[in-house]
């Protein structure tokens, strides 16, 4: 067990892959924004990799340990320290009762994960634990960690010591700018050739209102082809509305002029045009960059996407610790 | 003692309440950020004078870091 002291900004309980199955009724997935760090924390620990464990964001939390065990913080650096002493990132950290770890704001990357051996031992909302804010389920209370909350740890035997190999840990982005993949579609027919050129060659900039609902972007006004400026009335008024349509998770949503990236606590519907799609294997860059960084997006297929899942998904497997 | 307070997180500067020149008491909020559509507070550590305020209201991407007010 663990008691929260100060919960950060916004730290939430997540597990991977999340609440599967229920996009169809409006549930998104929730789960952790950066999946790989996340897993790789769990891997540290001796947990499955998708066990449920501490999503951090921007600024991490104090927490007393109520009993002996074993962690692993990865991510972004918050720096984090047990009883004032500074100890290392993706690496497994043997901790006793009554002491306290500390984690300050991000100084590198965004979104901190803290997994301890056994994982987090909250009840399953709809098969998983992930904390889903918007619809109070999951997690503590449905909501982020308050302070004076005991979360539930369920026992498990970690080793302290064990790394993560350096070639297997992500690279965050130390120039403040990020290489996106996308995948065209559902709706690249809506956007004429200069509005597809344009959205390639753009550097984006990642606005301060976005959070693990969408992730909305400043940049160039967008031009469409006859599709959307000659269409049916109940399509809707904008070139950017359609008829409501189901959207994919990691669809580029195009609200009148703004794109709006829909991530893990995203909506599944509704009526404006999704040009592009952030394949699965690019969430992490999105999880660990800031407001103000730059995004540049490269144009992948769905084959080249799902190669870049495999390869992520072999290397968060206990292959990658030492 | 001078306090040089920085900001915790990234973001756009939603309100800032102090100017050069005020006096403030430890844990005065000072100004808020604003970062995934959330006010996040800013409180000086000591009591002073605020001797300077590098921010201004509606300024966007403040880095994390930056050193916003200075209290001497």
């Amino acid at each position: 067990m663990l008691e929260v002291v100060q919960p950060g900004l916004e730290t939430s309980i997540q597990d991977y892959p999340g609440r599967i199955g229920f996009w169809n009724q409006g549930f998104p997935p929730s789960g952790p924004m950066d999946s790989w760090s996340f897993r790789l924390a769990n891997l540290l620990v001796g947990n499955e990799a998708g066990t449920a464990g501490l999503e951090c964001q921007y600024m991490g939390p104090t927490l007393k340990f109520r009993r002996d065990g074993v962690i692993a913080v990865t991510g972004a650096d918050m720096q984090p320290k047990l009883d004032g002493q500074p100890i290392p990132m993706w690496e497994s950290v043997a901790v006793k009762a009554g002491q306290t770890l500390a984690l300050g704001p991000a100084k590198l990357g965004t979104r901190a994960y803290i997994a301890i051996a056994g994982g987090i031992d909250t009840p399953e909302w709809l098969g998983s634990r992930s904390t889903f804010h918007k619809a109070g389920v999951g997690g503590m209370e449905g909501r982020a960690l308050k302070p004076g909350q005991v979360v539930p740890v369920a026992a498990g035997k970690g080793k302290a010591g064990r790394k993560v190999k350096p070639e297997a840990r992500p690279a965050f982005a130390t120039d403040k700018r990020w290489t996106i993949e996308v995948v065209p579609g559902p709706n690249d027919d809506w956007i004429d050739k200069a509005g597809h050129e344009r959205f390639l060659a753009t550097d984006w900039k990642l606005s301060a209102k976005s959070d693990r609902t969408g992730f909305r972007l400043d940049g160039p006004q967008w031009t469409f082809t006859e599709k959307a400026t000659n269409k049916a009335p109940e399509h809707g008024a904008e070139p950017s509305n359609i008829i409501d349509q189901g959207y994919p998770l990691g669809a580029i949503n195009l609200a009148g002029q703004t794109p709006i990236i829909l991530v893990n606590d995203g909506p599944s519907m509704g009526g404006f045009i999704c040009p592009y799609t952030v394949p699965s294997a690019a969430f992490w860059k999105l999880g660990q960059s800031k407001p103000g960084e730059v995004y540049r997006f490269k144009s992948v297929s769905v084959d080249e996407a799902q190669e870049l899942r495999k390869r992520l998904k072999a290397l968060c497997t206990p292959s990658s610790i030492v | 003692m001078a306090e040089r307070v920085e900001t915790m997180v990234p973001g756009n500067v939603w309100k800032v309440m102090v100017k050069p020149g005020d006096k403030v008491s430890s844990g005065d909020v000072l100004f808020i950020l604003e970062v995934m559509k959330t006010e996040v507070p800013h409180t000086a550590g000591a009591d002073g004078t605020v001797t300077a305020v590098h921010i201004a209201e509606g300024q966007e991407g403040v880095d994390a870091g930056t050193v916003a007010v200075e209290i001497g």
